[in-house]
């Protein structure tokens, strides 16, 4: 099935875009936020499928106005979702079940719960840089990665405020712009950064990257595992790339991706000749800011005031 | 080109520039410059008011507020010879300033999807003519095409927003319909007659279409009445104004169709009519007849529908004679129905179909006046009437003269201007005109609407991609305006910077990183300031926040921020105060990682360097006494006679008065041990 | 069509200059009152005081911005003799997401003068941090911070005299290290038998000295402002001068051998446009960010704007003049107020102002009501909202 791509201008550049969590992992909700915007919005948007014209277009189900720029969406179940705002000194956030972290230009980490309206710790001038990005390694663990490329772990049991150990993604002060980990491997790491790259730790070994992949033309503003399919990887970037990584069959057997050796992303050498590249949509000239994936479905929000849906990702 | 003269500039002058809105008395803030020469552009002269009694007794002054908005406030200028005196106004009236910019109707959320959607056909026609040569009509067709949907599709959704809305901004979203509406007219009969040369010079057809297309009321009317009750169907009010409606826009079948549900279609007079509309001659360009042939079939058609008439074989029913009448194009009949007509060039199109199926597109222009003549426009052309007809004369700098002054804030003529650009239709004028140069009107444009769209919190990046299409202009505008985009978070200031990396100009991209750190300074964020001041690569800001940090450590005894001096790598060569803040830093871990030797090393070269500030003298040579005093002997004689020097060199510093004669003896003492200790080596 | 904001600037007597940061989002007034005060702009668009204070004990004539890389700096100049360089301070940030509280520290203060400071200017910031100022007893000062991060420190760099009193200087914007720094000055003697009244310099990096390079001499009548324009590509440079009207010189480099040899740049000087639209005296002249538009000011009460087409030719594009005889009345001023949004906007915060079109031939008016924004206020409770549903459901 060859993939298939919808666009829609929504009068507003999206900053971030989430899919809503569906119990039969078909979601057709998804929300989005906007920046740059005299006022922002969350807005909730439904895709219907048009089976006769064969066209798919989302439709606006409910809209929220928002204050400051949306820097981060989170869901926490189908029914509630956390959002960051840059009226709050510019903010991400990233969840662990019910706990969230979020982590600014302040370069404060906060520590809050769903149940709770305060912050549970507040660990102050964490950094002496802004945070850019932050990811729960366990529950009691985040990882987080300042403007400088510096990246802490945080052992959030300690009541001491300084970082467990501290890394660098490079020795050139590139900034890491987005952080995920592996969905069944949570030890490993990728990083998208500044200068289009990715790299990759296994956080078991060392924190010496395993490999560093040149990728985009621009920083890439983020990058996703398929929750399924771990040998699929998605990333975008500030040149308007969106593409699919997928492992190539030949490198990895069938069966077995739990297997250390044979998991495609802690290749330390040649790793490029393993994988294949799949541009997902004509480059579009302008930064795609942000992606969601759900089965074979990608959404991603850009810089053109335009979401598109891409329908049909071969896995 | 035509010139306009004066007096009738004059008289316009309220009214001009009013096509577009329907409630025109509310308009007419634009006037019109009367000066043209032969291949000038005309500009668009506004005229406003600062409601203010203040602004009217003393005058007014503006001042430019970045990107594109001005000031202007209330000003007397002051001698300065005269006595320093409060002015006649003091205190008297509230002084206010006046901030005005042009409301840009681009910015509305609905013209949004316009502005970012034509974007992408913007760029694929600049690709196209960067790639090919632009002999690619049918590339060029398809780019137009897409514009003109785009169009459709904006006032698709204005029009459901109108619907759908109780808003009471209905007006201006009506306003916008008809501003979109006359955009989509001319540049359809644009494409028409510019971009779509149809073979055979055959033109009529195709200006059929458009007349159908942009007056679709008859054919919405048949499709009403077909859609109700038939019987009786003359009885309808809109009956025969339907049918000469359909008549003008040459849908005979529909005509007959109607005609046959008459309830007389059964009469002899009736079934004549049928025969001879059904034997009409129309030309088809595509079956191959040869022109004269049809001429030929024509003439024989007319003389029989005349003879018809003459035999008053129709004046049973005075419609269908008047049909029939106007079929071979008698002008009194024609005279009279041109008040029913809603523009002249409906009734062009009609008057062409009927007397002038080969008209050629040169005739257009001289058709067109005709026709104004006849239905007694000429004083009373608005805008889209001028527009249309300075397209039908293939009078390109008009049809550009009229539509730059249409209020969409330059969307409409920047991008058909660059459309005809690139067609290579406005290059000819060149030849004909003297001092035109068509890439640099076209330029004049985009340059205008790209520095527009810089001017909108969101839109920016769109008009950057504008200017970067401005061979002369575009990188020296963006120079200009980029590093003016306000820093609202460090998400914008690094896509400010990519941007700036993007188009080489590095000297904004440091600019901008310097401003954003300045920012980071003044909120106390020392740390993340440095950052930014590396990215600037500004040696005297580095320098300066090294200072603040050595400073803040002479007042509080701890290196503040410390995690940023860490893995700075070769960045610290940035500037000589960094890297000493770096060999402190440095110093000062391996002092309370108990690693006194590594210390002492580091401490000895720094103290040998010429890289201390002054004010940081004391307190190296103070944190020399613990290490000359540690029980390991970390410095050897030689480090010993460095310390010793400096101390001498030092000595009158004010902070260590009372610490000389300890730093002295500690010395001594370091330099004995150290000195035994050398002598018992092999 | 226009969209206007108004804002009262609360100061005693008229006021002698507006000045916008390099963003547009702060705003500087100064007045005959002797007072400076700082406007800033908020996220929702509404314009606040944010501090206000006498800064001199004169006329206040001229207020300037430095680049923000040098920080928030004001510089001023005064009828009292002075140029006074001005920092804003931010005490502590009281928390997250607040702001400190803000004031504005005097720097430094310039005495040399001995007359009036009619102008004062910063360089371009590719040179450092400069300061030129001129004043009624006809000398030209520039001044320099040596370290561009402490502002209490300025030298005297230079002293040019200019034998004639001096009413506005301009420097040139270049933003290529490359061209030797320009300086333009105008005088507003008012004996046309003194000759030229605009004067341009240039700096030398050799002499390390202000020459003058040019005395433009077709222009004898008093000068009473003058600017560059923000340099568009070009190979020349475009100087505005406000005079008996309004003047467009374009000042070409000559690249012969003579110039290089002597180092010293010589110009062409040609009038590109002179426009009497004011019929009048010409005070201001200011040009647009692009250099595309000016705009001036005249004792005909009028603004009048400038824009050079695609030709090359300077055409004037629009007019601008004070009415306060018809529109701003209470009527139409409660009619403006309406719910914006799920909010509504105070009364006190809105005005409707009417823009009156008018045509210079007396022709009927025709009034355009012209929509006053005073950006909304935007207080969403949506964060509220949020960690409500949390706690009743979660």
């Amino acid at each position: 099935m060859s993939s298939s791509v919808h666009g829609t201008f929504v009068s507003e550049k999206i900053n971030k875009i989430r899919w809503r969590p569906d119990p039969f992992d078909n979601s057709h909700y998804f929300i989005t936020g906007s920046v740059d915007n005299d006022v922002n919005h969350i807005k909730l948007w439904d895709f219907h499928e048009n089976q006769e014209e064969d066209d798919i277009y989302p439709f606006l189900v409910s809209t929220f106005p928002y204050c400051g720029d949306v820097t981060e969406i989170q869901f926490l179940n189908a029914d509630y979702f956390v959002t960051s705002s840059s009226s709050g000194s510019m903010a991400k956030i990233r969840l662990y079940e019910n706990d969230i972290a979020t982590v600014g230009e302040d370069g404060t980490i906060n520590l809050l719960t769903a149940q709770s309206q305060n912050a549970v710790r507040t660990i102050a001038n964490a950094d002496s840089s802004s945070i850019h990005c932050v990811i729960f390694l366990k529950h009691n663990e985040i990882l987080t990665s300042n403007l400088r490329g510096q990246m802490k772990v945080w052992d959030l049991r300690s009541s001491s405020d300084k970082p467990q150990s501290t890394f660098m993604l490079s020795g050139d002060q590139v900034t890491p712009t987005s952080l995920t980990y592996h969905p069944t491997q949570r030890h490993l790491i990728i990083a998208g950064d500044d200068l289009g790259a990715l790299t990759t730790w296994d956080l078991r070994q060392n924190t010496y990257p395993v490999n560093v992949l040149n990728a985009h033309e621009g920083a890439i503003s983020e990058v996703q595992f398929h929750s399924d399919y771990p040998d699929h990887l998605f990333s975008c970037s500030y040149s308007g790339e969106i593409w699919h990584w997928s492992a190539k069959t030949d490198a990895v057997p069938l069966i077995g991706i739990e297997n250390n050796e044979t998991n495609v992303w802690l290749t330390s050498d040649d790793v490029k000749s393993k994988l294949e590249v799949f541009t997902l949509m004509p480059t579009l000239g302008k930064p795609i800011n942000t992606l969601d994936l759900n089965r074979n479905k990608v959404i991603c929000g850009c810089d053109n005031e335009a979401i598109y849906l891409i329908n049909g990702i071969t896995i | 080109m035509s010139q306009l003269n004066e007096k009738s500039i004059c008289e316009n002058k309220p009214l001009t520039g009013t096509v577009s809105r329907p409630n025109r008395g509310k308009r007419g803030e634009i006037t019109e410059d009367a000066e043209l020469s032969e291949g000038e552009i005309r500009g668009v002269r506004v005229y406003v008011v600062i409601p203010n009694h203040l602004c009217r007794r003393a005058g007014i002054a503006a001042t430019w507020i970045p990107i594109d908005q001005i000031a202007i406030f209330p000003y007397e200028k002051k001698h300065m010879k005269q006595k320093d005196c409060p002015s006649q106004f003091a205190s008297q009236s509230v002084t206010s300033v006046f901030h005005l910019r042009h409301s840009v109707i681009l910015f509305h959320p609905i013209l949004r999807k316009l502005v970012n959607e034509s974007f992408g056909v913007f760029v694929s026609l600049q690709n196209l003519s960067a790639n090919k040569p632009i002999e690619h009509r049918l590339e060029l067709l398809k780019l137009s095409r897409q514009y003109r949907s785009i169009i459709r599709a904006c006032l698709e959704n204005l029009q459901e927003e109108i619907t759908n809305s109780v808003s009471d901004n209905a007006d201006e979203l009506k306003n916008y319909v008809t501003i979109l509406y006359s955009i989509e007219c001319i540049w359809h009969l644009c494409e028409i007659l510019l971009i779509d040369v149809g073979p055979g010079n055959i033109i009529l057809p195709y200006l059929l279409e458009w007349v159908r297309f942009h007056f679709p009321k008859y054919e919405r009317n048949a499709a009403t009445l077909f859609g109700g009750d038939l019987i009786g169907l003359e009885s309808h009010p809109e009956f025969w104004d339907t049918i000469i409606g359909l008549l003008l826009q040459g849908r005979i079948n529909i005509v007959r169709a109607l005609l046959r549900q008459h309830s007389a279609s059964d009469s002899n007079t009736f079934k004549l009519v049928d025969r001879v509309l059904r034997a009409m001659p129309v030309y088809d360009v595509t079956t191959g007849t040869p022109i004269n042939e049809f001429i030929i079939q024509r003439q024989h058609w007319l003389i029989d529908v005349q003879a018809k008439i003459d035999a008053k074989l129709f004046v049973s029913d005075i419609n269908l004679n008047m049909i029939m009448k106007l079929v071979v194009g008698d002008e009194e009949t024609w005279a009279g129905i041109q008040r029913t007509r809603e523009t002249w060039y409906e009734f062009l199109a009609g008057w062409l179909f009927f007397t002038e199926p080969t008209v050629k597109p040169f005739e257009l222009g001289e058709f067109a006046k005709n026709s104004i003549e006849k239905m007694k426009m000429k004083n009373r052309l608005k805008q889209l009437d001028k527009a249309i007809l300075a397209v039908l004369e293939y009078d390109l700098l008009q049809v550009i003269n009229e539509i730059q002054s249409m209020t969409d804030n330059g969307w409409f003529v920047s991008h058909l201007t660059d459309l005809l650009y690139h067609s290579g239709r406005l290059s000819n004028l060149e030849q004909e005109i003297s001092s035109f140069s068509a890439k640099n009107l076209r330029e004049s444009f985009v340059l205008n609407y790209g520095i527009t769209l810089m001017g909108h919190k969101s839109l920016w990046q769109i008009g950057l991609s504008y200017l970067d299409h401005c061979p002369n202009n575009g990188i020296h505008a963006i120079e200009l305006l980029l590093p003016r985009i306000p820093l609202e978070n460090e998400a914008k200031t690094k896509k400010i910077v990519y941007e700036a990396k993007q188009r080489n100009l590095n000297h904004i991209a440091q600019s901008v990183s310097k401003a954003q750190g300045v920012i980071s300074m003044n909120h106390g964020r020392l740390g993340n300031a440095l950052t930014w001041a590396l990215r600037s690569q500004d040696g005297p800001f580095t320098s300066f926040l090294a200072d603040k940090f050595l400073k803040e450590y002479i007042k509080s005894g701890t290196l503040v921020s410390s995690d940023i001096l860490e893995h700075l790598g070769s960045w610290i060569l940035a500037s000589d105060r960094l890297i000493f803040l770096g060999k402190f830093y440095e110093f000062h871990k391996l002092y309370q990682d108990k690693d006194y030797r590594g210390a002492a090393n580091i401490l000895t070269s720094l103290l040998s360097s010429k890289i201390i500030p002054k004010y940081f003298w004391s307190v190296l040579l103070l944190d020399t006494i613990p290490l000359l005093e540690s029980e390991e002997l970390v410095f050897s004689s030689n480090d010993t006679f460095t310390i010793m020097h400096c101390v001498e060199e030092k000595e009158n510093l004010p902070e260590l008065k009372d610490k000389v004669e300890i730093i002295r003896l500690a010395a001594a003492r370091n330099l004995s041990r150290a000195l035994i200790f050398e002598a018992q080596l092999p | 069509m226009f969209e206007a904001q108004e804002l009262s600037v609360e100061h005693k007597d008229l006021i002698h200059d507006v000045a916008y940061d390099f963003y547009g989002h702060r705003m500087a007034t100064c007045s005959s009152d002797q007072y400076v005060k700082v406007w800033d702009q908020n996220s929702d668009g509404r314009w606040t005081l944010t501090y206000s204070w006498k800064a001199h004990s004169g006329s206040v004539w001229k207020v300037t911005w430095a680049h923000p890389e040098f920080g928030q700096v004001l510089a001023t100049c005064s009828f009292d003799r002075t140029a006074a360089v001005w920092e804003e301070i931010i005490g502590e940030t009281p928390g997250p997401g607040e702001r400190g509280t803000r004031h504005w520290v005097r720097r430094t203060n310039l005495v040399d003068s001995r007359t009036s400071v009619t102008d004062v200017k910063f360089g371009p910031k590719t040179q450092g941090l400069q300061l030129a100022t001129c004043s009624a007893e006809g000398i030209i000062r520039i001044y320099e911070a040596p370290d561009v991060m402490n502002l209490s420190q300025w030298t005297l760099q230079h002293e040019v005299q200019c034998k004639l009193p001096c009413s506005c200087l301009s420097w040139n914007p270049s933003l290529s290290k490359m061209h030797p720094q320009m300086l333009a000055v105008g005088s507003d003697d008012s004996n046309t038998a003194n000759g030229g009244k605009v004067f341009i310099y240039e700096y030398s990096e050799n002499s390390r000295r202000w020459t003058k390079l040019e005395t433009i001499s077709s222009i004898t009548e008093p000068v009473h402002d003058i600017a560059f324009s923000p340099n568009l590509g070009r190979s020349f440079h475009v100087l505005a001068v406000a005079t008996k009207d309004v003047r467009i010189i374009n000042l070409t480099p000559i690249d012969d051998e003579q110039t290089l040899q002597s180092g010293v740049t010589k110009l062409d000087v040609q009038t590109a446009a002179q426009f009497e639209d004011h019929n009048s005296l010409v005070w201001r002249v200011c040009w647009n960010i692009t250099g595309t538009i000016l705009a001036s000011s005249g004792d005909d009460g009028c603004v009048r704007m400038f824009k050079m087409n695609y030709i090359n030719s300077w055409k004037p594009v629009a007019v601008l003049k004070g009415d306060g005889t018809q529109g701003n009345a209470d009527s139409q001023r409660s009619s403006a107020i309406s719910s914006i949004g799920n909010q509504i906007v105070p009364p006190s915060q809105t005005a409707s102002l009417h823009l009156h079109v008018f045509s210079e031939n007396n022709a009927p008016a025709m009034s355009q009501p012209i929509k006053i924004v005073n950006a909304p206020h935007h207080q969403f409770d949506l964060f509220t909202r949020i960690c409500e549903s949390f706690n009743n459901s979660v």
